[in-house]
């Protein structure tokens, strides 16, 4: 059961029924009123927003739309100071996960504009150094998402001519200037070791074997969650310049089935990918769940502790 | 199905070759749908280009779209789109996000280094990807990296990168046949 209010106060007082607003994570939003609602036997108050990408309603209790971070999509200037943002080169790549897991979780929870320029040149000087891990390339993807949105509404242009100009930005072309100052052309960034296709197939069927095996070889390689895979990663690599990563060719992909592996099979190809790799510290036994299948309890005291730990949380 | 539209006079192995690597690049059908004609109206200011967001807006076509079917209109005719926050930059195509229709130039693809089919195919996929609501891509291999940046010439094939396969795939399946 719900009734509409006329002409409601919401938050501050700053919002009003029909404004377009940025909802954190979400994207813009326009307010379309504040309902009563009647949920589980209590009487709610709550603010009804219609995500304008694809027309789905959002409702939020009137006393949590200051809390959630509900705010006036930006004025122009605000995305001037952006664009100056993005164009500053000056950017130096937080290498450790950890902390540029939290930060960048909290800008994005935050729903600041700033908050999310910040995750998306972070991650994007991060990606000029090496490929982003699967989390944190969705994360790169939500944020230009996030952004290229409120760009596009901000300065009422489409959104297309929107991301061009962010990364007219963030990779200039030749000749690119930003109020005078000649921003430094971009340069070839590492490729990911990943993908599909060559040039001589005319079907694609050997994209989808490569992009198995190549899905397969992440996969296979991964200890355990991306974190941890990231963290091995830290404590070995060290960032590479751009031309040596690209001189370093991906190993050839040795013949995979084309779904993904097994467990079994993730340990058989780990050594082909990760020869380097240090051995994972085996975790106390007492933190590993307990397996369920009588046939799968011998498989973990074969492998890693790592490993059995990141399989039983991908099955949760 | 995605369905090819052509403004300018290309080869017909050019359009073969560009219609195959569609296919490949999202497993969908795709076909050489006819010829047309940009749209005169589009002219920009200095009658040097065409601005791409009125040609689309602006073509008149006969093309009989069901729904997730997308157009792609392939010109040799150089485009150029409203200024931006950053000023004007290289244009080589347009699409409308998460709609329908695109299109994509051949034009200044000598100046690069790049064979003419291997290039439209690229800008034609990077299109197409836009028109699934995929963004720009970091890798320089994939066919959703811009344009302008140095991996286009780089890297000729034309293929996305495992992240943008991925997304357009689930876009696909969430279409509405």
């Amino acid at each position: 059961m719900s009734t509409k209010t006329q002409d409601p106060v919401i938050g501050d007082g700053s919002l009003h029924v029909g404004d377009r607003v940025v909802y954190p994570n979400q994207g813009i939003c326009r307010i379309t009123g504040v309902e009563l609602k009647q949920i589980a036997g209590q009487n709610w108050e709550v603010v009804t927003l219609s995500r304008e990408e694809d027309g789905a309603t959002v409702m939020v209790p009137k006393a949590k739309v200051m809390g959630i971070g509900l705010r006036k999509v930006a004025d122009v200037a605000a995305i001037d100071r952006v664009f100056d943002e993005l164009a500053n080169p000056n950017t130096d790549p937080q290498l450790d996960w950890k902390v540029r897991h939290r930060e960048n979780a909290d800008r994005m929870t935050g729903g600041g504009l700033f908050g999310t320029v910040e995750v998306l040149k972070g991650l994007h000087a991060l990606s000029r150094v090496r490929p982003l891990p699967p989390k944190e390339r969705e994360l790169y993807d939500n944020a230009r998402h996030l952004l290229v949105g409120e760009i596009a509404a901000a300065m009422n242009i489409p959104l297309h001519v929107a991301e061009d100009n962010l990364d007219y930005a963030l990779w200039p072309p030749e000749g690119m200037t930003r109020k005078g100052r000649p921003l430094p052309p971009a340069t070839l960034g590492p490729p990911s070791p990943a993908r599909a296709s060559g040039l001589d197939d005319d079907l694609g069927f050997e994209d989808e074997e490569l992009g198995g095996a190549a899905e397969a070889a992440p996969a296979a390689a991964a200890p355990a969650t991306a974190e941890e895979a990231e963290d091995a990663e830290e404590e070995e690599e060290k960032p590479a310049p751009a031309p040596a990563a690209k001189k370093a060719a991906p190993e050839k992909e040795k013949p995979k089935p084309a779904h993904r592996p097994q467990a079994g099979s993730a340990k058989k190809a780990k050594p082909s990918h990760a020869p380097a790799r240090k051995a994972a510290p085996a975790r106390p036994a007492a933190k590993k769940p307990a397996a369920k299948h009588p046939a799968r309890k011998a498989a973990p005291a074969k492998r890693p502790a790592a490993k059995v730990k990141g399989k039983a949380k991908g099955k949760r | 199905m995605i369905r090819i539209v052509t403004l300018s006079e290309f080869p017909p192995d050019v359009v073969d070759f560009v219609s195959r690597r569609l296919h490949a690049a999202y497993g969908m059908g795709s076909e050489l749908e006819g010829e047309g004609e940009i749209p005169s109206s589009a002219l920009d200011d200095e009658q040097s280009a065409y601005d791409a967001v009125k040609a689309l807006e602006e073509m008149d076509d006969n093309v009989a779209l069901y729904a997730d079917d997308k157009i792609l209109y392939l010109t040799s005719e150089p485009l150029t789109a409203p200024e931006g926050p950053m000023g004007r930059g290289p244009v080589d195509g347009y699409a409308q996000y998460g709609a329908g229709k695109a299109i994509a130039t051949s034009h200044g693809l000598a100046d690069k280094g790049v064979p003419l089919e291997v290039g439209l195919a690229k800008r034609a996929a990077h299109y197409v990807g836009h028109l699934w609501d995929l963004h720009h891509c970091y890798d320089p291999r994939c066919a959703m990296h811009p344009g302008w940046s140095p991996g286009f010439a780089a890297y000729p094939e034309v293929a996305l990168c495992l992240f943008c396969r991925e997304k357009s795939e689930r876009k696909i399946k969430l279409g509405s046949t």
